[in-house]
């Protein structure tokens, strides 16, 4: 049952989260191709109208082998399918879809909330329309915390990304603080 | 000052490292924080958590309203870069970003960028990348770009 009070991110104790560091905690295999749909889509809310995402010969002529997608789009084509044939209804009261981020969802920790603090990302290959991705993440470390908002720890996930050739299309780096809110009157 | 126009970028102009100095500022681009914006941006980005179109799952947060997501930031700085640099622009790493305080629906941007370092021997260039809502700067990000020699 969702309530007002957002809560997310699987549970359990410090000593399980720390037995997840250095390992592989999720593999997101990316629902759609790149395609000009869904980088059109992804253009408009941006008002970005560059001609390597739209125009096959302007894309060559830059040096590409044909159109491209926007490289930041590498997170959106890594994500997994919100739903598929078989999954259950969406109903009433149901927990909202978040994004997958594993090191949330999937390391149990014993923290209620999460935000992102800091992203870094590299990238190596263009991508090419038809071209699938698939994230592998990894936690790469835990570090206690105390912050304003409560006690907690970031959490570093590493997210490789490759290509259908399996060729590392970028690599990202994302800080996310779990934690405890402070409750009122306290702190 | 802001500027709502939407201008049109020459893409036929191309940045080359010849051209660059430290210290060159980017063309800002001015973008407002509709909802209509952000629900355009959750379904293409496909980051549909609440906090980005549901203002109140967003205040249950401690925002003061729906806000755009780390994804849309990366999206205009990829944007900012290219209309800067031209189409033979390749960014080469966006971060780290460290997000300093929300940017809501009612908000108004300015995504700037300057030059901060020059890296000859590698083609590349490092720009230093902010995001001003109402003057107070609720991003910050470098991005490293490499362009052509000439």
């Amino acid at each position: 049952m969702a309530s007002d009070k957002p809560s997310w991110g699987m549970q359990g104790t410090w000593e399980q989260a720390l037995s997840y560091v250095g390992k592989v905690v999720g593999v997101s295999q990316g629902a759609d191709a790149v395609d000009a749909s869904s980088v059109r889509r992804w253009l408009e809310p941006k008002e970005f109208a560059c001609p390597l995402y739209t125009d096959e010969q302007a894309a060559i002529d830059a040096g590409y082998e044909g159109k491209i997608a926007p490289s930041t789009m590498a997170i959106t084509y890594g994500q997994p399918a919100h739903w598929q044939s078989g999954d259950k209804r969406f109903e009433h009261g149901d927990e909202p879809i978040q994004i997958p981020i594993p090191v949330i969802f999937d390391v149990p920790a014993p923290f209620s909330l999460s935000f992102a603090t800091s992203m870094e990302m590299e990238f190596f290959k263009p991508l090419y329309h038809g071209d699938v991705v698939t994230i592998t993440h990894e936690l790469v470390s835990l570090v206690e915390k105390e912050l304003r908002v409560g006690k907690g720890a970031f959490f570093k996930q590493k997210d490789t990304y490759r290509n259908q050739n399996d060729e590392i299309v970028a690599v990202g780096i994302l800080d996310i603080f779990r934690f405890n809110p402070v409750s009122k009157g306290e702190g | 000052m802001t500027d709502n126009t939407n201008q049109t970028i020459d893409w036929s102009l191309q940045k080359t490292m010849q051209d660059i100095t430290i210290g060159e500022e980017l063309s800002p681009i001015y973008i407002d924080v509709t909802l209509q914006r952000l629900v355009m941006e959750a379904a293409a980005n496909r980051d549909l958590s609440l906090i980005h179109h549901d203002a109140s799952m967003a205040k249950a947060t401690g925002a003061n309203d729906a806000y755009a997501n780390t994804f849309f930031l990366y999206g205009m700085i990829e944007r900012l870069a290219l209309e800067w640099g031209g189409v033979k622009t390749f960014i080469r790493k966006i971060g780290p970003l460290r997000m300093l305080s929300f940017n809501c629906t009612g908000d108004k941007l300015a995504f700037h960028g300057k030059v901060s370092e020059i890296i000859k021997d590698e083609d590349t260039v490092i720009l230093d990348v902010w995001v001003d809502n109402a003057g107070k700067v609720s991003a910050t990000s470098q991005v490293k770009v490499i362009l052509p020699k000439q």
